[in-house]
């Protein structure tokens, strides 16, 4: 199989994400809950992992760095521990349902910055509007997870610190290829999954913490057990019940993969690949594709439609043909709402470091069969 | 033979005192706090021998990350808030 749909989930893993996965189910338990030999592994291995994503993230302090299932997770705690009902919140034209929902069940008044596909410029003026006109806070995703649109957090983060506004980022599609820094950006909260550019097993995730924050979650926390309230302290605080120790262990090479690899290194061989994915489905009479100009503002994610055949057919016809990409809304109707891609949505084709050239060029050849078959 | 017990608020804190600790060459062992003489539940601690234990607290105090308390553990495995 060909797959091309890691804005979801990086599927192919580096193998030492898979020894360690294996090594904690075989090692270790949990940290906290024990001073015995697999507990204290479990410990030693979360802190590691803790130490890595707080070097790599630029957080200053490990215990900032809170273990969650998913970026979703992440997310839900972050809006949690800021928003409060009725509190006007400001986020992209771009969001994907894991910021959306979470603001709704606040009861946030949620204000979108409205803005045209690649246009940075004209998006970081609509938070800035919307910033002037009383927002209290921002939630904004750092790549849309439809165009692999990449927005100006820098300068989006820059207004909010001048303002005291609380600023979230959703570093779903981009914690491990572009610059993500906490301290730098002066962000309230940091939310990322584990599973996707970080290369790490399915429910594993990281949130970075700069702001007060608030349990979604209460339960056992390992120490302080005779309080009837989660600890005051993180990463304790938000970190109820037993860790996925090999979900965690597994983002610990995951990490050190990245690292190594360099997230330069590894955005830059996804932009080529899309651009490659970009010029040659163009070639394809029917077929639009959401590219930015030289590509300069889009990461490893692309959509594309063909003209008279529905987005989930062209999916389960790639799918026939060993290719698997992602077809529908995505789960970001706003991102949709603003592209003008509703109801139907793109399909979409997002690659990782373990994509090839190959796997480009039968996508398109793919593609090509699919509009002549039409 | 006595050691000290250094009483971290969280397992996390613990282990950032350890890597401190470590960065100034003092071993110290992570072990969950013998007695809870504060009655506030599980807890862990650094375990450190006498010799190392005023460096290891001025350490910990540089480092920003002092220990919430200071158990004695005597040779007959009595614990004692505080030095002794």
């Amino acid at each position: 199989m060909i797959y091309l749909d890691n804005a979801a989930t990086t599927f192919q893993k580096p193998r030492d994400v898979y020894k360690a996965v294996k090594t904690a189910l075989e090692t270790m338990t949990s940290p906290g809950r024990g001073g015995h030999d697999t507990a204290m592994a479990a410990a030693e291995a979360a802190y590691d992992c803790r130490e890595k994503a707080a070097a790599l993230f630029g957080v200053p302090d490990p215990a900032n760095v809170v273990f969650t299932f998913n970026a979703t997770h992440g997310l839900n705690l972050a809006i949690h521990s800021v928003v409060r009902p009725g509190m006007r919140v400001a986020v992209s034209g771009y969001e994907h349902n894991a910021v959306v929902r979470p603001l709704i069940a606040a009861g946030a008044k949620v204000d979108v910055a409205t803005s045209a596909l690649f246009e940075p410029e004209m998006i970081a003026a609509a938070f800035e509007r919307k910033l002037d006109a009383g927002a209290e806070a921002v939630v904004v995703n750092h790549v849309s997870n439809v165009f692999g649109y990449i927005l100006p957090v820098e300068r989006i983060a820059a207004m909010c610190r001048e303002r005291g506004v609380p600023f979230i980022l959703d570093a779903s599609q981009s914690a491990g290829c572009l610059p993500v820094d906490m301290q730098a950006l002066g962000a309230a909260f940091i939310a990322m999954p584990g599973h996707k550019g970080l290369y790490g097993p399915q429910g594993s995730g990281l949130l970075l913490c700069g702001a007060e924050t608030l349990p979604l979650l209460h339960g056992g926390s390992g120490t302080d057990s005779m309080a009837g309230a989660m600890p005051a302290y993180l990463p304790d605080r938000l970190e109820a019940g037993t860790h996925n120790m090999p979900g965690i262990a597994g983002l610990s090479a995951g990490l050190d993969f990245v690292r190594l690899a360099g997230p330069q290194h590894i955005l830059e061989t996804e932009k080529e690949l899309i651009a490659c994915m970009a010029d040659g489905l163009m070639m394809i009479p029917g077929v639009r594709v959401y590219a930015s100009e030289h590509g300069f503002a889009q990461a490893g994610v692309l959509s594309f439609t063909v003209r008279g055949v529905a987005p989930e057919t062209v999916a389960a016809a790639l799918n026939e043909a060993g290719i698997a990409v992602r077809a529908g809304l995505h789960c970001a109707p706003f991102a949709h709402r603003s592209a003008d891609t509703l109801p139907e949505g793109t399909v979409r084709a997002s690659v990782s470091v373990f994509t090839r050239k190959k796997d480009v060029t039968a996508l398109i050849g793919a593609v090509r069969a699919v509009v002549m078959k039409n | 033979m006595r050691y000290y017990l250094l009483v971290c608020r969280s397992l996390t804190y613990a282990q950032r005192a350890q890597r401190a600790l470590s960065s100034a060459g003092i071993t110290a062992r992570l072990v969950r706090t013998a007695q809870d003489t504060r009655q506030e539940g599980c807890g862990y601690s650094l375990k450190i021998g006498e010799s190392a234990l005023e460096k290891a607290l001025a350490v910990l105090e540089a480092a920003g990350v002092p220990p919430r308390s200071l158990q004695t553990v005597l040779p007959d495995g009595t614990v004692t808030e505080g030095k002794r």
